[in-house]
């Protein structure tokens, strides 16, 4: 129980001092997608080499969440030096410490190979993958093991909550939150202080704090990573965010689709509650602030604050009309603030280091970094973490190492079903919030998806529709019937039964549904839909007119050879069946 | 008052009000579908989008609350386009070839095209035709044409319950239906399940509504908006050709209905928006059940005599004369005569004044269940306190802890309940205290569960706990104070708590919640002060009452009890109780039985010679010499007095049937036969006017005061009585309905679904009983 802010300091100089760094540290990523590329192999076959040869006093072997390359898990990183070998198998353990732990040689065969340049990079921090991010809350990942509490200390943990209770009011709290200009990562970008404010004000005898980590978008799998990495950070930063707030319960909203996630985060909870930094008198102050977790069941609609408020009171997620807002009447009608994971994981940065720090680092209106999963088409598929106002070519080619199979780049989705499609004249955008909105795209929640010339864009825009529809909650109606309707268009058209007036149909009911449905959801369902006609409406004019999928996506259009295009004629099938 | 503008205009509004209920009083019309009065906002059908200046897009009027100086457009193009398109949206989904035919007119008029439809495409065949709220709004939006395909969503129309159908392929999941059950009726039966677009009402692992914990209020039917949610009887039953208002005699409530006839018939009754009483409210009785109780097969048509041991057609002279005769026959064995408490004031006091006149006998008021009202009166008088019985149902909104003991409110008194629930969802404690599980268990704060007999114990507890816990100055001044006090002490032998089922820090916090929450009112049934034991259960709840200076409503179960109260009370007290002349019967005491209204099986004892005056054949009707047909209250006109004490007039819908006729009619002609000229009434309302004059508390009764806008109630004596009454004195003579075995059997086993006796010949209302029943045997058990 720690009953004292110095007692942090002197938890850090006792762990030092009880089990000092040893001379060789064997890091193994273990994060969800490294466990399915077989991580849990490589750690056991470390484990059994090293007691085999009598190491295990002197090299220390860490596992840790995410490091954020997934393309190339299973990955190790050996400190001191920072040596980096990807896609490892077990039978490469052995040499591995013969080579480089007892002898201090790279092993070069392991080593990375840029793709591109075929130049090799022995040491993890040189590699263009992680060279070019900017990593303030994800480098941490690579030194904390989830399960225990120690690392999380060493790392300078719990000290931002330190100065916050005991340094800082809580008005300070939200100031210094508002000064760094950080806003919401859930996508739509709100000022993060302004929002607390807002809860703040609103006079009630309770309030109550929630970190979304219903995680739902396909193809995303950021928060979840920061949950299974780094738990403690984002609890550090709802600790804060509750002391500024003036809430004393706190909810974690987390999928139990990602079963990591949710077992990491209990653990760092019980821990976190085990030495007082969760419960009553945290250091030894006068604020209480407990956290519960409640594990959401996968709907995409809870995702939605005002659903997922209702899914915690544990009522059918449904969402409702704001306002009144959740900061007026939000869990049991109480004041209650709602942020995202990210923004969580980023509160304890702020107080650490100072607003004045935070806010040199983005754009003008965008400050700090964002973390994006980069997947679909490209090379160096991962969870990455760029400054604000990085050019989407740098996050594509740099980081990304460009298109897979020297394919040809043709546009990235970004704020998943939310969201909208980049092409690429848009490459050379600063990815900040406004510039992506105004590109007629969202940030969203950092989804990236990258698409080459064998994407469909038709067909994408009809999977994301089938996606919608298929979560919308079903309360109103430009949600409920529109989605599905724009839905059965779409799927008319990949079959070659489209007509001309059909993508008039889908505009109109696209903009409709934008401005009369009650929440984010149905207000967004559109945008793949109208992104995908504003810049690739030449692809749906030729499934419609000359019944014809350019990327052969669409089955009922692909024509074999010597054979006559095959469009199912929408007279000629009714014939069939009269 | 809040001042805004809408389309231009100024206009003000109550606080706290939605844009759209503010358009709408001012006249405004704004298209919508899934707001209703009374219901929590929901803002489903988007299609009440209006524009305010300052705000970003468009905001649903019925979400947004009245704020001052708000400028709302409610008509513009893109408007309209919108809403154009959602409502095609709406009804891509919901049949509506004949919504947006071009012959619609032609159609109404000449039926040209009824044939092209089905059910599954057109409202032709859909009972909601005509009356249907979708229908009013694509008039409004003038919609002639959707851009979509239909889709038929193909559900199996559910018909396994009583009373309603539910088509959820006219669904238009507006949830109306969900909230109203939710939000005003506190059942919960329905809800929304699964969602996107296999989202649907439905209930708990689509189990029928039977085993739901629907109570078949009809709510969700009056509010669907569409034909989703249909009365059965009423497929095919056409457009009522008037309605017209009349008052549900099937409870002690007393509901204003608005019945729809056509040809003659009743064919459906609807609760009466805005009535003070029930507010657009009813229950299964009063919404399903009215119809069948008027026209069932089983009507009493013509006055018949016993001849040759059959009963045969005889004039009304005739069987008169024949009752006459077996009435003044044998002046040593006079004939017992016994009026249910269910008839109307006006032929209870005709009766009364009949036997008492010109039989010279005390005339017996029969009640089949224990009279909460009258015993409480009783036993209180009897110490000179003469308590205040009438009160408000409005006015139980706003209590803040009420304890309902010896009854299942939800069920006995559904409106009752509609008004406590409103307390409860404004922050009241609910005590519920009943023998067994109750529908309100859930919405309790505090549920106490006793053995039967155990009730003085429990109170007596109370009663010293908030003595020495709770004292208070003003206490020691009130009369009797001292005298309850050791009187108390005395009393704690007569039982330990835990003989009750109960832990003492149980009633501690009901103790706790009583005293703390104010205004407290105390809901009594007949399962409390409708006991044998009763007296004393009433002293100790008056003790109580005074101690946290609640209000005792002791509630009436049948219709008209109340007024039963005011009109026999003072007799009653002397006079025969039903097993009494029971008892008679059976030893020959009494020659002729004359039984006016409805009653149980006679069994055994039967009497030399049975007159039975009632609306309905029953198994009395065997055994009878006499059986005069009577009209139901629907074919006459008279008063009723509800469980407020509120004096409730009600006029006559239809012509009696065959030659049934009232039963006050029936008693004045007997006792023209007989040669009394004091019964020359040509009317019920000449009645209501001599007994306004003889019967001070129903002086309100008469006509013309009926007419002034103030509601009428029962005069009471209004000085306040604060003493406290010692316990432990004699028992006294107050007599208390519960010695009676129906009452008995009642308190075993409480039904509240009977009514009148003929609700069990409504199927639907059996099967309802029978499940509540099983329910409750299955918690015995």
């Amino acid at each position: 129980m720690l009953t004292h802010p110095s007692q942090l300091t002197a938890w850090k100089a006792r762990i030092l001092e009880e089990s000092p760094v040893p001379k060789k540290t064997v890091v193994v990523s273990n994060g969800t997608c490294g466990r399915a590329s077989g991580s849990l192999a490589i750690i056991e076959a470390f484990g059994q080499e090293l007691e085999r040869r009598d190491l295990r006093e002197t090299v220390g072997l860490e596992v840790t969440g995410c490091h954020g390359f997934c393309e190339l898990e299973p990955n190790i990183v050996i400190y001191p030096e920072g040596i980096y070998y990807g896609r490892l198998k077990p039978e490469d353990v052995p040499m591995v410490i013969e080579k480089t732990i007892l002898k201090n040689k790279v092993v070069d065969p392991l080593v990375y190979a840029d793709p591109k340049t075929g130049r090799r990079y022995a040491l993890q921090k040189d590699i263009p993958f992680y060279r070019k991010q900017m990593r303030l809350l994800t480098e941490d990942n690579l030194r904390i093991d989830p399960n225990r509490i120690d690392d999380y200390v060493l790392a300078d943990g719990y000290q931002a909550l330190a100065k916050a209770l005991f340094d800082m009011t809580a008005e300070e709290v939200i100031r210094e939150i508002d000064a760094a200009g950080l806003r919401g990562r859930g996508g739509a970008g709100f000022p993060t202080g302004k929002k607390w404010e807002f809860c703040r004000n609103e006079s009630a005898d309770r309030r109550y704090i929630i970190c979304n980590a219903d995680e739902g978008n396909p193809g995303t799998y950021m928060d979840r990573s920061i949950l299974a990495a780094n738990p403690h950070s984002v609890i550090e930063g709802m600790i804060i965010g509750a002391y500024a707030i003036g809430a004393a319960e706190g909810y974690i909203y987390v999928r139990m689709e990602a079963p990591q996630a949710v077992r990491q985060v209990t653990i760092a909870r019980d821990q976190a509650r085990k030495f007082g930094l969760l419960g009553k008198s945290i250091l030894g102050s006068e604020f209480h602030f407990d956290i519960q977790i409640v594990e959401g069941a996968g709907a995409f609609v809870c995702g939605e604050e005002t659903s997922l408020m209702s899914s915690i009171e544990g009522r059918r997620a449904v969402s409702r009309q704001r306002p009144p807002f959740p900061a007026q009447s939000g869990l049991w009608g109480f004041p209650t603030n709602i942020n995202n994971v990210e923004t969580w994981a980023n509160v304890p940065l702020i107080i650490k280091r100072g607003a004045e720090w935070y806010s040199q680092i983005g754009t003008s209106k965008s400050k700090g970094t964002k973390i994006f999963s980069l997947v679909g088409k490209i090379r160096h598929a991962g969870q990455v973490e760029v400054p604000m106002g990085i050019k989407l070519r740098e996050i594509i080619y740099d980081i990304g190492g460009g298109i897979k199979d020297g394919k040809k780049f043709k546009a990235v989705q970004t704020g998943g079903p939310a969201g909208g499609f980049l092409p690429a004249e848009f490459l050379d955008l600063a990815m900040d919030y406004d510039n992506v909105v105004q590109a007629g795209s969202t940030m969203g929640s950092g989804g990236m998806i990258v698409l080459d010339e064998t994407t469909c864009m038709v067909d994408l825009a009809r999977h994301y529709m089938h996606f919608t529809q298929e979560e919308s909650c079903g309360k109103c109606v430009p949600c409920r019937v529109g989605t599905r309707q724009m839905h059965d268009i779409l799927v008319r058209i990949t079959r070659g039964e489209g007509e001309e007036e059909d993508l008039a149909r889908l505009e109109d009911l696209g903009d409709s549904i934008r401005v009369a449905s009650l929440c984010g959801l149905g207000q967004s369902a559109p945008n793949p839909v109208l992104s995908t006609l504003r810049h690739f409406r030449e692809e749906y004019v030729e499934h419609i007119k000359h019944k014809k999928c350019g990327a052969r996506v669409c089955k009922e259009l692909i024509s074999l050879p010597g054979q006559e295009a095959r469009p199912t004629d929408r007279k000629a099938k009714k014939l069939k069946h009269d | 008052m809040i001042k805004l503008k809408i389309n231009g205009r100024e206009i003000a509004a109550e606080p706290g009000t939605t844009v759209l209920e503010a358009a709408q009083s001012n006249g405004i019309s704004i298209p919508n579908l899934c707001a209703a009065k009374g219901l929590t906002s929901y803002g489903g059908c988007r299609l009440c989008l209006v524009e305010i200046k300052g705000r970003r897009g468009y905001v649903p009027a019925c979400c947004t609350p009245v704020e001052e100086n708000l400028e709302i457009t409610t008509e513009t193009p893109q408007l309209r386009e919108l809403r154009r398109l959602t409502l095609e949206l709406i009804l891509s989904e919901h049949p509506h070839a004949c919504l947006i035919c071009s012959e619609k007119k032609n159609c109404e008029e000449y039926k040209s095209t009824i044939r092209k439809v089905g059910e599954v495409t057109g409202c032709v065949l859909c009972p909601e035709n005509g009356q249907c709220r979708l229908q009013e709004v694509v008039e409004e939006l003038k919609v002639e044409r959707v851009r979509f395909p239909a889709s038929y969503r193909n559900f199996e129309v559910r018909r396994e319950d009583p009373f309603f159908d539910r088509n959820y392929n006219l669904c238009i999941l507006c949830a109306r239906c969900v909230r109203v059950c939710a939000e005003v009726r506190g059942a919960s039966a329905l809800t929304v399940v699964f969602r996107g677009p296999q989202a649907v009402i439905g209930t708990a692992l689509d189990r029928p509504l039977l085993d739901s914990g629907c109570q078949f209020c009809g709510a969700c039917v009056d509010v669907c908006p569409t034909g989703s949610l249909t009365e059965r009887a009423l497929k095919g039953a056409g457009l009522p050709d008037e309605t017209r208002s009349t008052i549900c005699p099937l409870c002690s409530v007393g509901c204003t209905l608005e019945v729809g006839l056509r040809k003659g018939r009743v064919i459906s009754s609807y609760p009466k928006d805005g009535d003070p009483v029930n507010s657009g409210q009813a229950c299964v009785k009063g919404r399903f059940v009215l119809r069948d109780v008027i026209h069932t097969p089983r009507r009493s048509l013509r006055p018949m005599l016993r001849r040759h041991g059959e009963l045969a057609d005889v004039s009304w002279d005739e069987a008169l004369d024949l009752v006459a005769q077996r009435l003044t026959s044998n002046p040593e064995r006079g004939p017992a005569f016994v009026v249910s408490s269910q008839l109307s004031l006006e032929d209870q006091y005709v009766a009364r004044k009949f036997a008492l006149n010109i039989l010279n006998t005390e005339p017996v008021l029969d009640s089949p269940s224990p009279s909460a009202p009258s015993a409480y009166r009783a036993v209180l008088q009897e110490q000179g306190i003469s308590p205040q019985l009438n009160f408000e149902l409005a006015s139980l909104p706003a209590a803040g802890v009420i304890l309902a003991a010896g009854t299942d409110i939800a069920l006995s008194h559904p409106i009752l309940w509609v008004n406590v629930l409103k307390a409860v969802q404004r922050g009241a404690k609910l005590i519920v205290w009943n023998p067994g599980e109750s529908t309100l268990d859930r919405w309790a704060t505090l549920s106490l569960r006793t053995k039967p007999g155990t009730e003085l114990a429990v109170l007596g507890y109370l009663s010293r706990w908030l003595l020495e816990c709770r004292p208070k100055d003003q206490w020691a001044s009130r009369p009797g104070y001292e005298e309850l006090k050791a009187s108390l002490e005395k009393a704690r032998s007569a039982g330990a708590i835990s003989s009750a089922g109960l832990r003492p820090e149980e009633v501690q916090s009901v103790g706790r919640l009583i005293d703390e929450a104010r205004p407290a009112v105390f809901l009594c049934g007949p399962g409390l002060v409708g006991r044998p034991d009763a007296a004393e259960l009433i002293r100790m709840l008056w003790n109580i009452a005074q101690l946290v200076e609640a209000r005792i409503i002791p509630l009436a179960a049948e219709n008209n009890e109340r007024g039963v109260v005011e009109l026999w009370l003072p007799a009653a007290a002397n006079g025969l109780s039903l097993d009494q002349v029971v008892q008679g019967v059976e030893k020959g005491r009494f020659q002729t039985l004359y039984l006016a209204g409805t009653f149980p099986p006679l069994g055994e004892s039967r009497p030399e010679s049975l007159i039975v005056q009632d609306c309905f054949r029953g198994a009395n009707d065997s055994l009878a010499d006499v059986v005069l047909p009577a009209a139901t209250w629907a074919e006459t006109e008279g008063t009723f007095v509800n469980v407020e004490g509120r004096i409730k007039k009600y006029k006559r819908l239809l012509d009696p049937v065959a030659m049934s006729k009232p039963d006050w009619w029936i008693f004045c002609r007997l006792a023209e036969k007989l040669g009394s000229k004091g019964f020359v009434y040509q009317s019920a309302a000449e009645i209501a006017e001599e007994m306004s004059k003889t019967v001070p508390a129903l002086h309100e009764a008469s006509s013309h005061h009926l007419k002034k806008s103030r509601p009428s109630f029962v005069l009471e004596d209004k000085k306040p009585a604060s003493r406290f009454i010692p316990l432990g004195v004699a028992g006294g003579t107050a007599g208390i309905a519960s010695e009676t075995p129906a009452s008995q059997n009642w308190l075993d086993s409480p039904d509240y679904y009977r009514g009148l006796n003929l609700c069990q010949e409504v199927k639907g209302l059996r099967r309802l009983r029978e499940k509540t029943r099983l329910h409750d045997r299955k918690q015995e058990g």
